[in-house]
């Protein structure tokens, strides 16, 4: 169930990683970069601030993302004309927005599992806290 | 007296077939086949090219024109596509900064090539393949100069080398 507006606006207000203290309640999130379309649905629903649109862009995303989607024909276009592999992250202009690789900071996330319902592509992956024994 | 078929060909053919030799000349003594794909914004660049036309200014042999309703709607998939399928160099051709029609779509075109330039770079391709002009509607020997600057860029470069398509 996606967060209030309520619910957010106390979420906001504690201090990042405030929940650290209570240990692994949460789910483990998994990200799936090559699945990712770059939306970003994930960071405007994360309530914590853990995922966020970064600065750079990983042009691997690009080559290993799936055939029949949009980054996969660009991928397909580039390794047609690729002469050695991708030389790091690359800087993105300002207005493109899409071509961004998701940040996604662990020690800043509830486990609570929103960017898994908001993602369209099922990139992002939830999986059950390993309970101590 | 109206002219015959042949007397309307005979005047025709000569100026047509000389702005082309006259271009073929300009290239240089490189013959190999160069192609650049221009992306024309409906508004300017591509009313620029139609007035150039009207002049009969030769513009080069290399040179395929698209017309696209906003140079905003070019994104780097049709770039890449463009020269993963045989061009050697692409142009987005959009209004000057500030006078778009439809209000920010040159500024968009500009970060997109920046950005195709940047992924180009990164797998060891030359970024000057890509390159973003701007042009109002009254400047056709902008558009002429260039589409001429283009196409000497990347005569000046290799044939672009492709590996087959994987399927």
């Amino acid at each position: 169930m996606p967060l209030t507006d309520r619910g957010r606006a106390i979420l906001q207000r504690l201090p990042a990683g405030a929940f650290s203290s209570v240990g692994s309640t949460g789910c483990e999130i998994v990200r799936h970069d090559e699945l990712c379309v770059g939306c970003g649905r994930c960071a405007t629903a994360c309530p914590s601030g853990a995922s966020s649109r970064g600065d750079t862009f990983d042009v691997n995303q690009l080559l290993d993302a799936p055939e029949d989607s949009r980054r996969g024909a660009l991928g397909a276009a580039l390794r047609r004309i690729a002469r050695h592999d991708p030389a790091g992250p690359i800087p993105v202009p300002e207005r493109v927005s899409v071509y961004r690789t998701i940040v996604y900071e662990a020690e800043k996330c509830l486990g609570c599992g929103t960017c898994v319902r908001a993602c369209p592509a099922e990139a992002v992956e939830a999986r059950a806290p390993e309970v101590p024994a | 007296m109206s002219a015959t078929a042949a007397e309307v060909k005979s005047a025709v053919a000569p100026v047509t077939g000389a702005s082309y030799e006259a271009v073929r000349a300009a290239a240089g003594n490189d013959t190999a086949e160069r192609a650049v794909v221009a992306f024309c914004c409906r508004e300017c660049a591509y009313a620029a090219a139609d007035a150039s036309a009207n002049a009969r200014t030769p513009l080069p042999p290399s040179v395929r024109l698209v017309l696209v309703p906003c140079s905003g709607r070019v994104g780097p998939l049709h770039l890449l596509s463009a020269l993963a399928e045989g061009a050697d160099g692409v142009m987005v051709a959009g209004c000057l900064e500030g006078q778009c029609h439809y209000r920010e779509g040159n500024f968009n075109a500009i970060d997109r090539v920046a950005f195709v330039q940047r992924l180009l770079k990164s797998v060891g391709v030359e970024p000057e393949r890509a390159r973003m002009f701007t042009m109002s509607a009254g400047e056709p020997p902008k558009f002429v100069a260039a589409v001429r600057e283009m196409d000497r860029a990347v005569r000046s470069l290799p044939p672009l080398e492709r590996r087959p398509a994987c399927r």
